[in-house]
Order: C-alpha cells, then sequence, then structure tokens
C-alpha cells in the first residue's frame, strides 16, 4: 500500500528526515512511534502530499504521489496533528463539504457523512458548531472527517491526543477494528497506544528509522537486560550484602525506605539481574539472613524502555543494540514468575 | 471544476456567518449612501439633465469612489488564504484530492462574489434617480457602469488573493494589498502632476483612475477590460505559484 525509499526532508541545512525507507502491505495497521520533534509529522506530511519531499520516492496504492499527486491523494484518509477545522462551520455541514471536497458523489454524500458520524461516534454533535466543541470532540472530527470517503489508506496523525481515557479506548477499538480492510498508518508518542493497536512499530528518531518490528519483538530484544523488584524488611547494611551477593544478581539499581518507622525497615530493591529466573536465589539471600519477603516480582520490559533506549543513547549505542547478545544465564531455571 | 464550485460555496458561507461581513456592508453602505446623498444635492441645484450625470459623477467622477475600495478591498480579501494558513486548516485543504488551481479559483470566484454583493444595493439608487428624476436615465450607461464596476472587481480581488496567498497573516495581506492598489492609485493620480501628455496617459491607465469615468460616461473602453483581465489572470497564475511552493516548506 505504501512504499517509501531514501525519503529525505532538509529545512535549509537541517535534515528533518534522513533516507527513510519502508512499505506498509495492504491492511496493516502500523505505527509511527518518536519523541516530539522526530520527523514523524514531516514524514507524514509528504506522504499525503502536504510536504514536498527534498528526496526520495513515494508509493501509495502504486501510484508515484510526487509525479501524480491528486491520484495518490485520492486514496488517502488524513487527520492532520492538531486537527485544523473550521471553527465557524457545523460539524455536518463540515463534513459534507469535505465529502464533496474528496469527490464523493452527491447521491452518496449523505450516507457517507452519517457513517462516518457513527464511526467516529459523534452523531450526537452534528448540527454543533464546531467552534463550540471541546477538544475530544473536535479530534473525532478531523477523524471523521479522514473516513469520509472511505478511503482506502488511513494516515492518522496522533489520533488520540486530547481525548479522555474512555474516548482513547474507543479510538483503538475503531482503530483495531478497521485492521484488515484497511490500511492504518498512525503517529504517536504515547507508547500503549502502538502497544495495543499497532501490529508493526517504526521507531524514528532525529529524521531517521532506528527500529522496526513487531511490539513483542522489539521487547524481546530488549531482555537482555531485566530488573527484579525485592521489597523486604530487615536490617538494611545485612540485606545489602545478601543482595549483593546473591547469585545472578550484578547490581543494585537502587534502595527505596517504605516504612522506616519502629524496628527493621521496609526497604524496596531494585535489582539488576542476570537473564533466566534469579528470583529464587534471591528469595535464598534473604531467607538466609532471617529478613521477610513481602514483594519479589521481574520488572516487565514495556515499550517504554525498548523507546527510551533506542531514543535516548547516541547513534552508535543504537545501532548496536537489537543484536546485543543476552547474558549468559547463571541460573538456567525455566518459569518466570512475574 | 467540481471542487472550484465546493470551495467557493463554503468560502462564501464563511464568510457570511463571519461579522466581518456585515461590518464591512454596513459601513460600506452608509459610506456610499452619505456620497450619493451629497452628490443628489449639488446636483439637485442644477438645472435640467441631472440624472444621468448623478450617477455618472457617483461611479466615477469623484475620488470618493476609489478610496472606500483602497480600504475595504484588503479587509475583503485579507483572509482568503491567509487565514487557512495561519489556523492550519490550509493542511486537510491542500492534502484533499484538489489542484491548486482549483484552490485558487474557488476562492477568487468567493471573492467576486462578495464584491456584487457589496455593489448590489446601489442599483437602488439607480432606481431612486430612474423614478424621481424627469429624465430618463441611460441604461446603456448603466449597463456599462456596472460591466466597468465588475472588472474592477476581477482586477482588485485578484490581486487581494495573491497577497493573502504570499502574506503571512491577515494583517500583513491586508497591508500588501492597500500598497499595491494604492501605490497604483496614486500613480493614477500623478497625472495631475507635471509629467508629460503620454506618461499621464499611461499613470491613469495604470491606476484605473480613469476607468470608472469612461464606463459610468457608457463608454466601454476595452482597454480597460483587458488590462484588468490580464493583471487578474498574472495574480491568480502567481497565487497558485505560491501555494504549490509552500509544499516544499
Amino acid at each position: 500500500m505504501i512504499e517509501v525509499d531514501n525519503l529525505t526532508k532538509a529545512y535549509g541545512d537541517r535534515l528533518a528526515v534522513k533516507n527513510i525507507r519502508f512499505s506498509v502491505k495492504q491492511g496493516e495497521v502500523i505505527g509511527f512511534l518518536g519523541p516530539n520533534g522526530a520527523g514523524k509529522s514531516t514524514t507524514l506530511r509528504m506522504l499525503t502530499g502536504y510536504l514536498t519531499p527534498t528526496d526520495g520516492t513515494i508509493r501509495v496504492g502504486g501510484i508515484d504521489a510526487i509525479e501524480h499527486p491528486i491520484e495518490a491523494r485520492r486514496l488517502i484518509g488524513y487527520m492532520p496533528e492538531s486537527v485544523p477545522l473550521y471553527g465557524e462551520m457545523r460539524v455536518d455541514e463540515y463534513l459534507r463539504y469535505r465529502a464533496s471536497l474528496k469527490g464523493v458523489r452527491r447521491a452518496a454524500l449523505k450516507s457517507r457523512v452519517d457513517a462516518s458520524l457513527q464511526l467516529a461516534n459523534i452523531t450526537d454533535v452534528r448540527y454543533r458548531i464546531i467552534g463550540q466543541l471541546s477538544k475530544g470532540y473536535r479530534s473525532r472530527v478531523g477523524l471523521a472527517d479522514a473516513l469520509v470517503a472511505d478511503p482506502p489508506l488511513l494516515v492518522l496523525d496522533e489520533p488520540t491526543a486530547g481525548l479522555d481515557p474512555n474516548q482513547i479506548r474507543q479510538v483503538r477499538d475503531l482503530i483495531r477494528g478497521m485492521a484488515g480492510q484497511k490500511t492504518v498508518l498512525l503517529s504517536t508518542h504515547i507508547l500503549p497506544e502502538v502497544e495495543s493497536t499497532c501490529g508493526r512499530v517504526l521507531i524514528i528518531h532525529k529524521g531517521q528509522l532506528v527500529g522496526e518490528g513487531a511490539p513483542a519483538q522489539l521487547r524481546i530484544a530488549q531482555e537482555g537486560r531485566q530488573a527484579l523488584v525485592v521489597e523486604t524488611r530487615g536490617p538494611r547494611e545485612t540485606l545489602d550484602a545478601a543482595l549483593k551477593t546473591a547469585a545472578g544478581v550484578r547490581a543494585i539499581l537502587d534502595t527505596a525506605v517504605m516504612d522506616g518507622q519502629g524496628g527493621a525497615p521496609l526497604l524496596r530493591y531494585r535489582l539488576e539481574v542476570e537473564s533466566g529466573d534469579v528470583a529464587e536465589a534471591v528469595f535464598a539471600a534473604v531467607a538466609a539472613v532471617g529478613c521477610t519477603l513481602r514483594e519479589l516480582r521481574r520488572e516487565q520490559t514495556s515499550l517504554e524502555d525498548v523507546f527510551a533506549s533506542l531514543t535516548t543513547a547516541d547513534h552508535a549505542a543504537v545501532d548496536a543494540q537489537p543484536t546485543e547478545p543476552a547474558a549468559t544465564p547463571s541460573s538456567p531455571d525455566a518459569g518466570v514468575s512475574s | 471544476m467540481n471542487a472550484v464550485w465546493t470551495i467557493a460555496k463554503r468560502e462564501v458561507f464563511s464568510f457570511f456567518v463571519s461579522p466581518i461581513a456585515y461590518v464591512v456592508m454596513t459601513v460600506w453602505l452608509l459610506f456610499f449612501g452619505i456620497v450619493f446623498y451629497i452628490l443628489a444635492l449639488v446636483f439637485a441645484q442644477q438645472p435640467g439633465g441631472a440624472e444621468s450625470n448623478l450617477l455618472t459623477a457617483f461611479f466615477g467622477g469623484t475620488t470618493l469612489f476609489y478610496l472606500p475600495l483602497l480600504v475595504f478591498t484588503p479587509v475583503m480579501t485579507m483572509r482568503l488564504l491567509a487565514e487557512e494558513r495561519s489556523s492550519g486548516t490550509i493542511e486537510p485543504l491542500l492534502t484533499a484530492p484538489v489542484s491548486e488551481v482549483s484552490v485558487v479559483l474557488g476562492k477568487y470566484f468567493a471573492a467576486l462574489t462578495f464584491w456584487c454583493v457589496l455593489w448590489a444595493p446601489t442599483l437602488s439608487y439607480v432606481w431612486l434617480v430612474a423614478r424621481a428624476g424627469k429624465n430618463t436615465v441611460d441604461w446603456g450607461a448603466i449597463g456599462a457602469t456596472y460591466l466597468g464596476l465588475f472588472s474592477v472587481g476581477v482586477f482588485y480581488m485578484a490581486v487581494g488573493l495573491f497577497m493573502s496567498a504570499i502574506a503571512r497573516n491577515q494583517i500583513v495581506a491586508a497591508m500588501l494589498t492597500f500598497l499595491v492598489l494604492g501605490g497604483l492609485f496614486v500613480l493614477g493620480l500623478a497625472g495631475y502632476a507635471n509629467v508629460g501628455d503620454e506618461m499621464r496617459a499611461i499613470f491613469e491607465y495604470l491606476g484605473l483612475w480613469t476607468q470608472m469615468a469612461a464606463f459610468s460616461k457608457g463608454i466601454v473602453d476595452t482597454r480597460y477590460l483587458v488590462y484588468d483581465a490580464s493583471i487578474a489572470a498574472a495574480a491568480l497564475f502567481l497565487s497558485v505559484r505560491a501555494l504549490s511552493s509552500g509544499r516544499g516548506n
């Protein structure tokens, strides 16, 4: 559905997007992830024809989007980042205007507007003036606009920005529901969003692609680093010594005193551990010094960590990370407790 | 062509739901009403054949005709594209499957519609003169007058649209339009300065200073029509270029 090669956008000397290359298959839901200012919106704007690329090629549904921009744009339903709308129009009027601008035939106009109002769940405000709507409604008007001509490809720039948790769930359900029928490319800097909606993630940082894969795959790539959270009550020095020497523990990442009142303090440790199951060894170490254990759990590597390590490290480190071999496991027991 | 119509329709709609339309129309009618009243008083004291002279004077015999246009034109045209740019709505507009030419033409036809709507009430002055006057009104001259008015609109609206296409915001668009139209007008006044006859003719022609004077007498001078149309075509072409080069940024 989308093939992008060598895509570059320069503003003067500054390269906003550098040699991006990716492709999206029909029916895929793909997430475009990156910190603010990474080049997500610029890339999407080039894809939708709002900006002309400095270099590179874009094909949308087999059509060269630079040579034949109007034909390519016909296939795209685009929702821009801040959802600019005409505040003086009513929702219904606006969607009719957009539908007719996108070439929806007069006879089909009403049914298309009705359908998009329903999909975006804004039928209740259809006769309200857009300028008086809340941000959540406005962004769903933008979504309805993207859907109104029933395009095969949806490009959504931060579709859930400004929505409340219920509305976010609705929008996610809507996007998930379209998987298979429509191709969806959405950008976001909110990680749970991609985890819950996208089949594949492209991570972009400083205008370059730094990671690509299914959310689960990306997480596995980071499994080399694990942490164990231990909440225990006992004298601090004793515990420090016991935990440091427990098999499989590399280092104590941080310690927090949860409750210092009365006798022995309640402490929460975060331990950097080797891959594999270290929990039993930690339990044994705590028990050996006669302290009580309140909680012992593995900290799950979230996409957040993947994202953070891919986008905060400098570039050399970024390239090395996905291939970094997992540290040698010292306790090869299976059955991870979390 | 369908897109041109859709864009023009929305633009006209949005102009007439905005307060600016009613402010412009009220001040406009008030101003021209007063001018007409004063001219009517002056001509009423003159003997015979005053009716046609009154309309001729009203539509082009005085500077009072052009001066308000120099103010109202920028106010009418400044929003066309500059507002879309500053509010960001230009992004959905330019990512819809429509060409820049359609966008520019749609906006332009909307602007011409405002222009015609503003002048429409002056037909009542013609009606008034035809009814109250002793002599018959020269309907040929009236036809020529409105053709001339439309032609001035073709020129002014296109210049205003172009300024709105290149300016960063509405205020800048209005200022640029005022400067260009005002500059040309002042050039037309150079006719009164001590320059040669040929230069004076050129200046008057460029500044449209004499256009309405000719048309309101019933003289359809095609040179003006050609001049207005060619300036408009150039301004529209440049507006299209400005829109498409904006995609590079």
